[in-house]
C-alpha cells in the first residue's frame, strides 16, 4: 500500500530526478501526476534533433524520455509502496513523428503490481494526450522498497 | 552533403564518421562506428553526461537503448543494396544488466530485409561480447523514397 500524499509523490519525484544526470541535464521536468498517472516533460533541443533537414527529433529521445517516465511510475501508483526499480524490458511502438520545435510529453502509469514486477503502460504525446506519438509498455524489476519514513522526513523543515 | 546523399556511399570508415557527424543526437551522444573484418563495431565513450545513477555508477538505461537503436539503424544502411534512411516502427529493448560508466560496444544483424520492412537486432556489452548488457530488436520501414507516402508510418491526416 502507498500511504504517500499527492504533495509527497511529487516531492520524489523531483529528488529522484534530480539523481539522475542524463535527463536532469536535458531538463527533463515533472509536469503531473494525476490518478497514479505520472508526466514528465523534455523540452525540444538541437542536440537531440536526428534528422537535420527537418529537425525531427531522434526517436532514441523518446526511449530516454519514455524509460525514465514509466520507471518512475512506480512512485505515483496508489497500490504499491515507492521502491527502487530497475527496467527489465521495455518495448516502443513510433505511432508518429514529434513535430519539429514541440517538446515532448510522456505519461506512464503501472498497470499491475505484483510482489516481484511492476507492468506499466504509456504514451508519449506532444499536443495533446489523446494523439499520442508513441507507446511504450515495459516490466521494472522491485529490488527494494523505498523508506516511506525517510520519504516523508525529506519534506519537513523545508519551506 | 546531406545524410541522404551520403548513405549511397561504400560504408568504409571515412563514411561511417561522416554519417555520424550528420546526426546531432549521434554527435551528442559521442557515439562512434569501427569497422572490423567487413563487420561494424558501434562505440559509446563514456560521459558524465549520459549518466543515469549516479550512485553506481551507470549509463542511464534509454541512452543505452538509443545508441543501440542509432546503431541499427546505421548497420541497416550500411547493408542494403539500395540505400534509403530507415524509418523506426518499433524497438523493444531487454536490460540484462547496468551499464557501468565506460565504453560500451554494440554489434548488429539484418535478421530479415524485405521490400519494406527490416528486422535488426542488436546487442550490447562492455567488457565481454558472450555477457551482454543489452539486446534489442527493432523494425524499420524501409520503402523508397518515391513510395514513401503511402508507406510512411506518420498518420496521413498531420
Amino acid at each position: 500500500m502507498n500511504s504517500l500524499t499527492l504533495e509527497e509523490k511529487l516531492r520524489v519525484v523531483k529528488m529522484m530526478g534530480e539523481f539522475i544526470p542524463h535527463t536532469s541535464g536535458l531538463g527533463v521536468e515533472l509536469h503531473s501526476i494525476e490518478d497514479g498517472e505520472l508526466t514528465l516533460r523534455l523540452p525540444y533541443q538541437q542536440q537531440l534533433v536526428g534528422d537535420a533537414e527537418t529537425g525531427v527529433l531522434h526517436s532514441g529521445a523518446l526511449t530516454v524520455l519514455l524509460d525514465q517516465t514509466l520507471g518512475l511510475s512506480a512512485v505515483c501508483s496508489n497500490d504499491i509502496a515507492p521502491s527502487v526499480t530497475p527496467t527489465l524490458d521495455l518495448r516502443i511502438d513510433h505511432l508518429g513523428i514529434a513535430p519539429p520545435g514541440s517538446d515532448i510529453f510522456a505519461t506512464g502509469k503501472v498497470l499491475r503490481a505484483t510482489r516481484k514486477i511492476l507492468f506499466v503502460d504509456g504514451f508519449a504525446w506532444c499536443d495533446a494526450p489523446d494523439k499520442p506519438i508513441a507507446r511504450a509498455t515495459g516490466t521494472w524489476v522491485r529490488v527494494m522498497d523505498i523508506d516511506l519514513e525517510w520519504i516523508k522526513s525529506m519534506g519537513r523543515g523545508s519551506a | 552533403m546531406s545524410l541522404a546523399e551520403l548513405i549511397g556511399r561504400d560504408p568504409d570508415a571515412t563514411t561511417l564518421k561522416l554519417w555520424l557527424e550528420k546526426i546531432p543526437y549521434a554527435v551528442y551522444l559521442g557515439m562512434e562506428a569501427e569497422l572490423h573484418d567487413n563487420d561494424i563495431l558501434f562505440r559509446l565513450p563514456p560521459d558524465d553526461k549520459l549518466i543515469g545513477n549516479a550512485s553506481l555508477p551507470a549509463i542511464h538505461g534509454g541512452v543505452v537503448g538509443a545508441f543501440m537503436e542509432l546503431a541499427g539503424s546505421i548497420h541497416l544502411v550500411a547493408h542494403m543494396k539500395k540505400p534509403v534512411l530507415p524509418k523506426i516502427i518499433n524497438f523493444s529493448l531487454d536490460y540484462l544488466r547496468a551499464s557501468r560508466l565506460q565504453d560500451t560496444w554494440a554489434r548488429c544483424e539484418v535478421i530479415r530485409q524485405g521490400r519494406q520492412i527490416a528486422n535488426v537486432t542488436v546487442a550490447a556489452w562492455q567488457e565481454d561480447p558472450g555477457n551482454p548488457n543489452a539486446t534489442a530488436r527493432a523494425h524499420f520501414l524501409i520503402a523508397e523514397p518515391e513510395n514513401s507516402k503511402e508507406n510512411s508510418n506518420v498518420p496521413l491526416e498531420t
